[in-house]
């Protein structure tokens, strides 16, 4: 994995997270500047996804592969998943979901990190 | 806003949104975790395995029986949520009490404070979120 990228991921993610949480508490609905920091999220996302497949094709292996694949499907699912599911809600509840989502990525992130390389 | 939904509709709308957000994932993270340790350490701690798997069938359960919302989706939401409130506490208490037989963590050890006791949070918004719908569409 690729760890500036995981950086990267874990600000962007964090501060999606506290502008819709922002929202939320302002009473705004989802808009388009917060869908647009979403996609900005995934992409960031599949770039690390996609450099972390190719090293896995290279060679570099963690012990737990299985348990490592279902963090990486994960990470890569949630960002979308969440987006659409809050975007429906036209409240400020959409902004919440989309916090949410946020606030667990970069968690997921230390995981699969420590999974990536156990010694740390 | 979205006060002009349908009543089938509400239970899934407003909080009830991030409420099957939130119900989704640990349904995911229970079932993942459990179903992958039952598979590589059946021996170590059955028990506990056994019981994430069943913790997170139950996450399953309430998520979509929130998002859906129909009068029967409520009660089966409300009985899941409900077991799971129950199951926080007494998994739980055992744990504090008797951590010989819970060799490794489950979602719901300490009270679930290795996922920083929201397994002990999100029952009760889920009963709270529940009940005020049920109220509502009675009235």
């Amino acid at each position: 994995m690729v760890d500036w990228l995981t950086m990267t991921i874990q600000m962007v993610s964090l501060g999606v997270a506290v502008w819709c949480l922002i929202s939320f508490f302002r009473d705004r609905p989802m808009l388009v500047p917060h869908l647009i920091g979403m996609g900005v999220l995934w992409l960031l996302v599949l770039g690390q996804v996609g450099a972390t497949i190719a090293a896995m094709v290279g060679g570099e292996r963690p012990d737990d592969f299985p348990m490592f694949v279902s963090y990486l499907a994960t990470i890569a699912l949630l960002p979308p998943a969440c987006a659409v599911w809050g975007f429906m809600e036209r409240s400020k509840w959409g902004p919440a979901v989309i916090s949410f989502a946020c606030f667990v990525l970069p968690v997921l992130l230390v995981r699969i990190e420590q999974l990536w390389s156990p010694v740390v | 806003m979205s006060e002009t939904a349908t009543t089938d509709a509400t239970l899934r709308s407003g909080p009830g949104r991030l409420l099957v957000a939130v119900y989704a994932v640990f349904a995911l993270a229970a079932t993942a975790r459990g179903t992958y340790q039952l598979l590589t350490r059946f021996d170590e701690a059955p028990l506990a395995y056994g019981l994430s798997v069943f913790a997170g069938a139950l996450y399953f359960v309430a998520a979509v029986g929130l998002a859906r919302a129909g009068r029967t989706s409520r009660m089966v939401a409300l009985v899941c949520v409900a077991v799971e409130m129950a199951g926080v506490l007494v998994v739980g208490a055992l744990t504090v009490f008797w951590s010989a037989g819970f060799p490794d963590d489950t979602v719901w050890s300490n009270f679930g404070s290795g996922y920083l006791f929201i397994p002990l949070v999100l029952p009760a918004l889920g009963l709270w979120w529940i009940l005020t719908v049920h109220r509502a569409d009675r009235s």
